[in-house]
This record gives structure tokens, C-alpha cells and sequence, in this order.
């Protein structure tokens, strides 16, 4: 892929080491889709959906083990299946979960993980599992994020409207299953992609954390897009580059997610101070 | 009762069961095409059941006949719960079921246009840009009244209307209801008998099953609203229904 070397050797400005040019690009591509899946999960009250089918792709690669399919081919579908399933769950069992789940749950793994990592016995197969490693992101991967970027153009193009009338209003938007299940399965891809770049804990703190943080600060739904997308590059490129400095030298995975939540506190506070009662001046 | 006139819905012997609780039992009734019709009962008879039965909402047994067999209908539900902490202003919600064109990409020209006139009709064009989840019952109610409008509809859903709605909104609802007249059907659920006898052309009495339908006339007497409401309510009723 003679485009990607052009692009890293550009890169070259940012980090001396490939790996975290690599890094750099993968978390970008993967900001583009990610950031407005976790918009729409978070509108359609699925945050631990991501979570959900994160974990479960441990159990999708034992599966394609005995089939003997490809792990990664295997986790996908086996994600799709779920989230379709999840969806059809939903239906029927009217299940709900919170975003402030997704997020607790998130950070406290992220904080643990994050003092693990800086000791390298400690550190280990866990590690691996939770975090992924942005920074063993191969060429094939970031093309895998690559396509699911243009999906994700296409879902957003098309179906954005209707998957926020649905959410907002399920009466004015009667009779559209085939929605709903298209939304399952394209946030299981989501998900599955997310977590074999990054890690299951990294793909849903990309998904929710910033739609959380945005959702705190818009008032429109333009803003409340535009702003997830922000808050999703801007989280990821910032906590790579304080991973990598000499005195912190922790996950960057963990230190990304951490970077997500700070943007969300700071953000929850500036949403207090503007709601706050406020005085006026009786004429 | 004369000749049945021509209907856009008719609903056959439809019933339904909450658990073990009948709520609806073999309601057969008609809806008259390009009228106003108004569905009265206490709280609890069903009324809001048998919307949710027509738009398909709920399982149920029976059958409801549309004419035309797939009308566009507009629905503004009683109590709509809104996630109130998502950004959402009023004009991007109307226009989520009107644009194919995604918000985040902004509104289109026409679009606003159209949203903007139409609000204009229900009195709320000061709350185009506002957030969806700080109106109040009534501001919401037109919002949704909007956006039933804005689908051009061949059969209009108001349930409950009159609740929670300001004196304002209330003079405005009138004043609408009656512009309607002749443009498309009306379904209204009320349990305000005052409501249904200034706008319906068309009752029906609801308590878990048809007690009488017909012209507001035939309907509104004693013995029938004591029949529907029960028998306390029915005298209370008997000076109202002279005037």
C-alpha cells in the first residue's frame, strides 16, 4: 500500500517510531466511524452494546478455533450475530442499560489498567486482552477501519435521520424493524472492528465517551454529531501522544480511554455551571 | 340510526387483553371519511388502546379497514416521553421525518421553509430553534401536531389533546381542528365531553366495548352518557347535555 508509506513518512513530524505513525492513523480512521455510532448507540440508549459484544468476541474466536475459520473473520460474524440478536432482545424484553454503566465500568478497567501497564511483569495476557494495542496495528487493519468508514458514510448519509426519529420518538417512527436491525448489525461491526485494533475496553470508551461528552455540551443534533467526532479525534491523538511521553510511558489504550473521561467530567462541570439557577432581575 | 356514511376506518370486532385483563372487547365501529370523529369513555375504557390497536401497535384480534388501504396517518400521542437530555432542537425533529438529507449536515433550504410554515399553523415558530427537551407539555403537543402535519396526512390521531395544554393552546387547538374540517379525516381520543361535542361530527362510546356510536345528536343524551360513564355521572350529565 504505496498510499499508507507516503502518509506515514509524513507522519514522520509527530513520533519517530512507525508503529506510532500507525497508531496515529488507525485511531483517526477509526474516530471517523466510531465517534457517530457511539452518537446514535448512546441516543438509542445502547452505550453497553459496544461492551456487550467486545467481551463476547472472546467467545467468537474460541468458536471459529474449533470451525476453524479465520479469528478475526470469525469474531465478526459471531459479533453480527449477536448484535442482531441483542436487537431482537430488545424487542421483545424491553431491556435497558445506562451510558453512566458503560462509563464506570470503562474507566475503573482503564485506571486499573493503566497502573498495571506501568509495571512490565504485571502486564500481560490481560493486558492484551482488555487494551488490544493500538500500537501493533498492522496495514491490513487500518484497511479493514478504512471500509468501515465508508459504511459508516453510508449509514450516516441515509439512515441518520430515521435512527434518530426512532430514537427520539418510537411512535413517529412505527414499523421500521428493518432499521433496527440494520442499526444491530452495523454497531456489531463497529464494535468487532474497534476491538481488534484497539482493544474491547478502548472501542467502547471511543464509542460512548465522547457522544457522552458531547451530548453534555450541544443543543442541537448538528452540534451533538460534530462534537462526538471532535471529542473522538482529539481524545485519541492527545492520550497517544501523552502515552508516549518519556515520564508517562503508560498503555495507550488505557491512557487514550482516561483522556476521553477527562473531557467528559470537564465537560459535565461547564454543563452544571451553565444550567445553574440563576437570578433575574424582576421588572 | 340512519344509513352508516362512507368510513376510513373501520374497526371489526377487535378486541385485546391486557394479561389476564380484557381491555377491548369486540369493538366494532366505523370512523366517517373526511369527518371528525371522537372516541369518549371514562379513564380506563380502552380509548387509547384501540389507537394503539390501529396503528398496529399491539397485538389484537379482529380487523380495522382502512379506505385507503395504507393511509398516511399523522399520530400525536398523549404523553410522548422524550429523552429530554438529548440535543435535539424542535426544527431538527421536524425534520428528521421530512429530509432525507442527514442533520449533522444541516437543514436543506425548503426543508426550513416548510418547517417554518407549519409551525406557523400551530403557533410555534418562536420555538423552532429551542431544545425538544425543554418545552412544556403543551409546546411539545404542537411540535408533534407539526410534525403529524407536516406528513400531509390522510387521517389525522389526536389523543387526548385538550390535557395539559394551556388555555391558549386549548383556543388554538379549536381554531385548528375546525381549519381541518374537509381536508382529511380526524380521530380524536377525549374523555372531556366538551371537547367531543364542540368538534366531533361522529362519536363513538368507548368503555372496554362499544356502547353507541353516531352523530353527536343521537349521542349525547342521559341514558346513553350514563350508559358509558356509569350511572352517578349520567345524571351529573343530564342538565349538561340540554344546553
Amino acid at each position: 500500500m504505496a498510499g499508507l508509506e507516503t502518509l506515514y513518512e509524513g507522519l514522520g513530524f509527530f513520533y519517530e517510531p512507525l508503529f506510532m505513525r500507525r497508531a496515529m492513523v488507525a485511531l483517526f480512521l477509526l474516530s471517523l466511524a466510531v465517534s457517530g455510532a457511539g452518537v446514535l448507540a448512546v441516543s438509542r440508549r445502547l452505550a453497553f452494546f459496544p461492551d456487550a459484544i467486545g467481551h463476547s468476541s472472546l467467545a467468537g474466536l474460541a468458536l471459529g478455533l474449533l470451525v476453524g475459520l479465520d479469528p478475526k473473520v470469525a469474531t465478526l460474524l459471531f459479533g453480527l450475530v449477536l448484535g442482531l440478536m441483542i436487537v431482537f432482545l430488545a424487542k421483545r424484553i424491553k431491556l435497558s442499560a445506562d451510558v453512566s454503566l458503560a462509563l464506570v465500568f470503562s474507566g475503573a478497567v482503564a485506571l486499573g489498567l493503566a497502573l498495571v501497564s506501568r509495571d512490565p511483569v504485571a502486564s500481560g495476557g490481560l493486558a492484551r486482552w482488555f487494551m488490544g494495542d493500538v500500537l501493533t496495528t498492522s496495514d491490513q487493519e487500518i484497511a479493514a477501519i478504512l471500509a468501515l468508514d465508508l459504511v459508516a458514510a453510508l449509514v450516516f448519509l441515509l439512515f441518520y435521520n430515521q435512527l434518530i426519529l426512532s430514537a427520539v420518538f418510537p411512535a413517529g417512527a412505527y414499523g421500521r424493524v428493518f432499521l433496527d436491525y440494520l442499526f444491530g448489525a452495523f454497531l456489531a461491526a463497529v464494535s468487532i472492528l474497534a476491538v481488534q485494533a484497539v482493544g474491547a475496553l478502548l472501542a467502547t470508551a471511543l464509542l460512548v465517551t465522547p457522544a457522552a461528552t458531547a451530548r453534555a455540551l450541544a443543543v442541537t443534533g448538528r452540534a451533538f454529531f460534530w462534537l462526538a467526532l471532535t471529542f473522538s479525534l482529539v481524545a485519541g491523538q492527545l492520550g497517544l501522544w501523552i502515552s508516549y511521553q518519556p515520564g508517562v510511558n503508560a498503555s495507550a489504550g488505557a491512557t487514550i480511554v482516561l483522556t476521553g473521561l477527562v473531557f467528559l467530567i470537564l465537560a459535565s462541570l461547564y454543563r452544571r455551571y451553565r444550567d445553574r439557577p440563576k437570578k433575574v432581575n424582576a421588572n | 340510526m340512519s344509513e352508516s356514511p362512507p368510513a376510513a376506518v373501520k374497526f371489526q370486532e377487535v378486541g385485546t387483553t391486557l394479561g389476564e385483563y380484557e381491555v377491548l372487547r369486540a369493538v366494532t365501529a366505523l370512523v366517517p371519511k373526511g369527518r371528525q370523529t371522537v372516541i369518549i369513555g371514562p379513564n380506563g375504557a380502552g380509548k387509547s388502546t384501540l389507537i394503539h390497536c390501529l396503528l398496529g401497535q399491539i397485538p389484537y384480534l379482529g380487523r380495522v379497514v382502512f379506505d385507503p388501504p395504507k393511509p398516511k396517518v399523522g399520530y400525536v400521542p398523549q404523553r410522548p416521553d422524550f429523552d429530554r437530555f438529548l440535543p435535539l432542537s424542535a426544527r431538527e425533529f421536524l425534520a428528521l421525518s421530512l429530509a432525507r438529507r442527514p442533520i449533522w449536515l444541516g437543514l436543506a433550504k425548503g426543508a426550513r421553509t416548510k418547517i417554518k410554515a407549519t409551525l406557523a399553523k400551530v403557533a410555534a415558530e418562536d420555538l423552532a430553534g429551542k431544545p425538544l427537551g425543554s418545552l412544556s407539555g403543551g409546546e411539545t403537543q404542537r411540535i408533534l401536531l407539526a410534525a403529524a402535519l407536516l406528513k400531509e396526512p390522510d387521517l389525522l390521531i389526536l389523543d387526548e389533546p385538550a390535557t395539559g395544554v394551556d388555555v391558549y393552546g386549548e383556543r388554538l387547538l379549536c381554531e385548528l381542528l375546525e381549519g381541518f374540517k374537509d381536508s382529511f379525516t380526524v380521530l380524536m381520543v377525549s374523555h372531556d365531553l366538551a371537547t367531543a361535542k364542540a368538534h366531533g361530527d361522529w362519536v363513538i362510546c368507548l368503555n372496554r366495548r362499544v356502547v353507541a356510536e353516531g352523530e353527536p345528536e343521537a349521542i349525547f343524551r342521559p341514558e346513553i352518557l350514563a350508559a358509558t360513564f356509569g350511572l352517578h355521572q349520567g345524571l351529573l350529565f343530564n342538565s349538561a347535555a340540554k344546553d
